[in-house]
């Protein structure tokens, strides 16, 4: 028997069918993985059970021989606290900020009658991979990094024993290298308690090599399910099938690339630096002597975890953000810093951004958005003119005529993220830095907006600064790459290049982990 | 607008229907608020045309009542009109410039803040003598404050929004992307405060008037009025029950209104 199955889950809330027929099993000591894009209803699947939201659920669900469907309150508080343990997407928030990293923990042991003393609790915080614990054990959650803190949640997850662990998208708050550490330690844990895990998450990628079991669902039902291995080699719904050819691989073939033409691009020697925040005198260095150059035509990935300040450089090369030394030339000629920029000079750059929906202004119509680069470059343009215009950029990037009187509020993401790139296109620029453009997307939108990039590159010559964390999806566009660590360019140069024979240790773990 | 229409608004509607009727009564009601009727003093209700009766010099109470309301969400309105020009205007500068200038600019407002501004209300009136214009300003000056820190906050938070760095990268000028893109979003926040600023203000004004600082007599204000309500108290409770009564329900109605609005918008 297993640790814990579903078999016909239906989940109701406010008299809404959200999640239905889905059946799925835990084995003591494995994991089984949930995919879906947001709005699948993966996250209701794993918390409703446990009463832990509004909505009711229905079906058989056993955990360990208790019947959760039927059993009391007592009892299922029991089954909730000392039988399964839960990690969250948001470290920060799902830690309590007054109770330091030590009495976080102890709370979590108590529920399972456990008494932890300092020296237990070290030892639990230096299992989780947590450095110089014995001083972070007495610091609370806003003194630790994204990833420290994802630590500690592990920590307190598994400090009562439980059988069960639930993950709800732990590692997609997290950057590419911290998220592989983040899955190993999880599989080191599982073997070492004999626990059974049911995880979340969006991309294919991250839980593939984890997972034993795969469940793929789809609008509220689930779409198809069974060993890993055997579903991704040979997925038997369409909706997998695409799931899977939208997620990048660096197995996967090399694209064919444009050709591309004159340099158009230069910065010299680039440094950004900001001051600390508060009453804090000093400086924090956020680019240091960052040389790159974009060709015509050329895509060029700025890759490197966060906090490398790979953004920083996005912004000052798109003359919206601060530049404290070096230089930027466009076509050879210097370009002056943010508010100096004339309107010739920000025609040529435009950016996209990570967020696609704050990237619109809320009471802005879509129509007005996409015209908004145009009213400034072109001013003399006719109105009529301009609607055309505004039209041809709204048919570019996939969508129709419908779009123009909507709300940025009324559009999905993959919508508002084509919008985004409609006004960057408008004004014909020669250069798009594209910021993280498609890392919050899900899987399947994300390799749409990829193909348009790549189509909308072939067709205009568009050179692009592509902006991210993830090196596979950089690679199914961009000719060259730049790793950025802390500041620094570490490793420069072709893509095929880096990926055969990366320099540095920083690139070498990127790569391996994609 | 058509949400204005919704019966959860019932708060703004008593507001508006207090005020549509006070603004009416003079059209109906043979007296004025500073006629005598020399033979009708400290009439009771109901006497002859005097519906609510007389004060203690003959003048009809329920003309006065109306006239003090009318003056009260004058004065009201004005010095929150004020207060939401001089708010946005400061607080819109300090948080869209930043920096140095920022700081500057807020130390001011906390140093005014500082300031017992009923006091420097009191000054004012001693030096320049009442009018009803001074009433005005004084009350929207200082009631500002509060307007600058949440517009402040508002813009600074806006400010690093994504599409404020897309309009700034389509070539929109610095101007034009506070009066196209910021202002507009903070529209409804400042409407909240807005709303949240008229009853304080109604407060402070029959405050001043109550303590006699407020508007000449024969005008009136719902403060004079129960200040001269309460001189009469023992002779007859109705002209302090009135103007109080309006006094409580204007507060209380616009009070709710706007929590419910600041409860949206933040």
């Amino acid at each position: 028997m297993s640790l814990y199955s579903l078999r016909n889950l239906a989940i109701e809330i406010a008299d809404q069918q959200l999640v239905e027929g889905v059946s799925l099993e835990v084995e003591a000591g494995q994991c089984t993985a949930i995919i879906g894009a947001s709005g699948s209803g993966k996250s209701l699947t794993c918390l409703t059970p446990f009463g832990l939201n509004s909505g009711q659920a229905s079906g058989e669900m056993l955990l360990d021989g208790i019947d959760l469907s039927t059993t009391s309150a007592e009892e299922m508080r029991k089954a909730r606290s000392q039988l399964t343990g839960f990690i969250f997407q948001q470290p920060l928030t799902a830690l309590t900020p007054h109770l330091t990293v030590g009495a976080q923990l102890k709370e979590a042991a108590a529920q399972g009658d456990i008494v932890l003393d300092r020296a237990d609790i070290i030892q639990k915080l230096e299992r989780v991979g947590l450095s110089r614990a014995d001083e972070k054990l007495d610091q609370f959650p806003h003194r630790l990094s994204g990833g420290e803190r994802q630590r500690v949640l592990i920590a307190a997850a598994i400090a009562h024993r439980p059988k069960l662990l639930i993950a709800d998208e732990p590692t997609s708050a997290l950057d590419a290298s911290l998220r592989h550490e983040i899955m190993c330690l999880l599989d080191d844990l599982r073997a070492e308690h004999g626990l059974g895990m049911l995880l979340v998450s969006h991309d294919i990628a991250s839980v593939e090599g984890h997972a034993d079991q795969l469940v793929v669902m789809d609008q509220g039902a689930m779409v198809e399910s069974g060993p890993v291995a055997k579903v991704i080699a040979n997925p038997k719904q369409d909706y997998t099938r695409r799931l899977i050819a939208a997620t990048p691989r660096l197995s996967e073939s090399a694209p064919v690339l444009p050709k591309t033409g004159k340099t158009m691009l230069e910065t010299k020697e680039v440094c950004v630096e900001f001051p600390k925040p508060g009453w804090r005198r000093g400086k924090i260095s956020a680019i240091q002597d960052a040389n790159i150059s974009v060709h015509q035509g050329e895509a060029l990935a700025i890759v490197g975890g966060s906090g490398s300040g790979k953004s920083t450089l996005g912004r000052a090369i798109a003359g919206i953000g601060p530049l404290t030394s070096g230089s930027i030339e466009w076509e050879r000629e210097k370009l002056p810093k943010r508010r100096s920029r004339n309107l010739a000079m920000r025609a040529s750059i435009q950016p996209v951004f990570q967020d696609p929906i704050a990237s619109l202004d809320p009471q802005w119509k879509v129509s007005n958005i996409v015209a908004e680069p145009l009213k400034n470059f072109q001013p003399e343009m006719l109105q009529t003119d301009r609607q055309i215009r505004v039209r041809n950029a709204l048919n570019e990037v996939g969508l129709d005529e419908g779009y123009l009187n909507r709300n940025p509020a009324s559009l999905s993401g993959g919508q508002a993220q084509r919008v985004a790139i409609a006004r960057a296109i408008v004004a014909e620029p020669d250069l798009l830095v594209l910021d993280e453009a498609t890392s919050a997307l899900d899987p399947l939108v994300g390799a749409e907006i990829l193909k348009l990039l790549a189509q909308l590159q072939c067709d205009k010559r568009l050179s692009i600064i592509f902006i991210t964390h993830d090196i596979a999806s950089a690679r199914r566009l961009c000719h060259r790459i730049v790793v950025l660590d802390k500041g620094h360019i570490v490793d420069e140069g072709n893509m095929g290049d880096i990926l055969k024979n990366p320099q540095s240790e920083i690139t070498k773990k990127l790569i391996a982990v994609s | 607008m058509r949400s204005l229409l919704h019966p959860n608004h019932w708060p703004l509607w008593i507001v508006i229907m207090l005020v549509a009727a006070a603004l009416l009564l003079p059209f109906v009601i043979p007296w004025t608020y500073d006629q005598i009727d020399w033979d009708a003093v400290r009439a009771p209700a109901f006497t002859g045309s005097h519906l609510l009766g007389t004060d203690e010099i003959g003048r009809d109470r329920l003309a006065r009542l109306a006239a003090g309301t009318r003056i009260t969400i004058m004065v009201a309105i004005a010095a929150a009109l004020v207060s939401l020009v001089v708010g946005i205007a400061w607080g819109a500068t300090a948080g869209w410039v930043g920096g140095k200038i920022d700081e500057a600019m807020m130390r001011f407002v906390d140093a005014l803040y500082a300031l017992p501004f009923m006091f420097i209300v009191i000054l004012l009136m001693v030096i320049f003598g009442r009018s009803i214009l001074l009433v005005f300003v004084g009350i929207g000056l200082v009631e500002w404050l509060t307007m600058a820190r949440v517009v402040r906050g508002q813009v600074m938070a806006l400010k690093q929004r994504p599409f404020i760095l897309a309009a700034e990268a389509a070539g929109t000028k610095p101007l034009t992307i506070v009066i196209k893109h910021i202002l507009p979003n903070i529209a409804g926040v400042a409407l909240a405060y807005l709303m949240l600023t008229v009853p304080q203000v109604v407060m402070v004004e029959s405050f001043l008037s109550f303590l006699g600082l407020g508007v000449q007599e024969p005008l009136t204000s719902l403060g004079i009025l129960v200040k001269e309500g309460a001189d009469d108290m023992d002779v007859t409770p109705l002209g302090l029950l009135l103007p109080g009564g309006a006094l409580v329900l204007i507060l209380v109605c616009l009070t709710i209104e706007g929590e419910r609005l600041r409860d949206k918008y933040s």
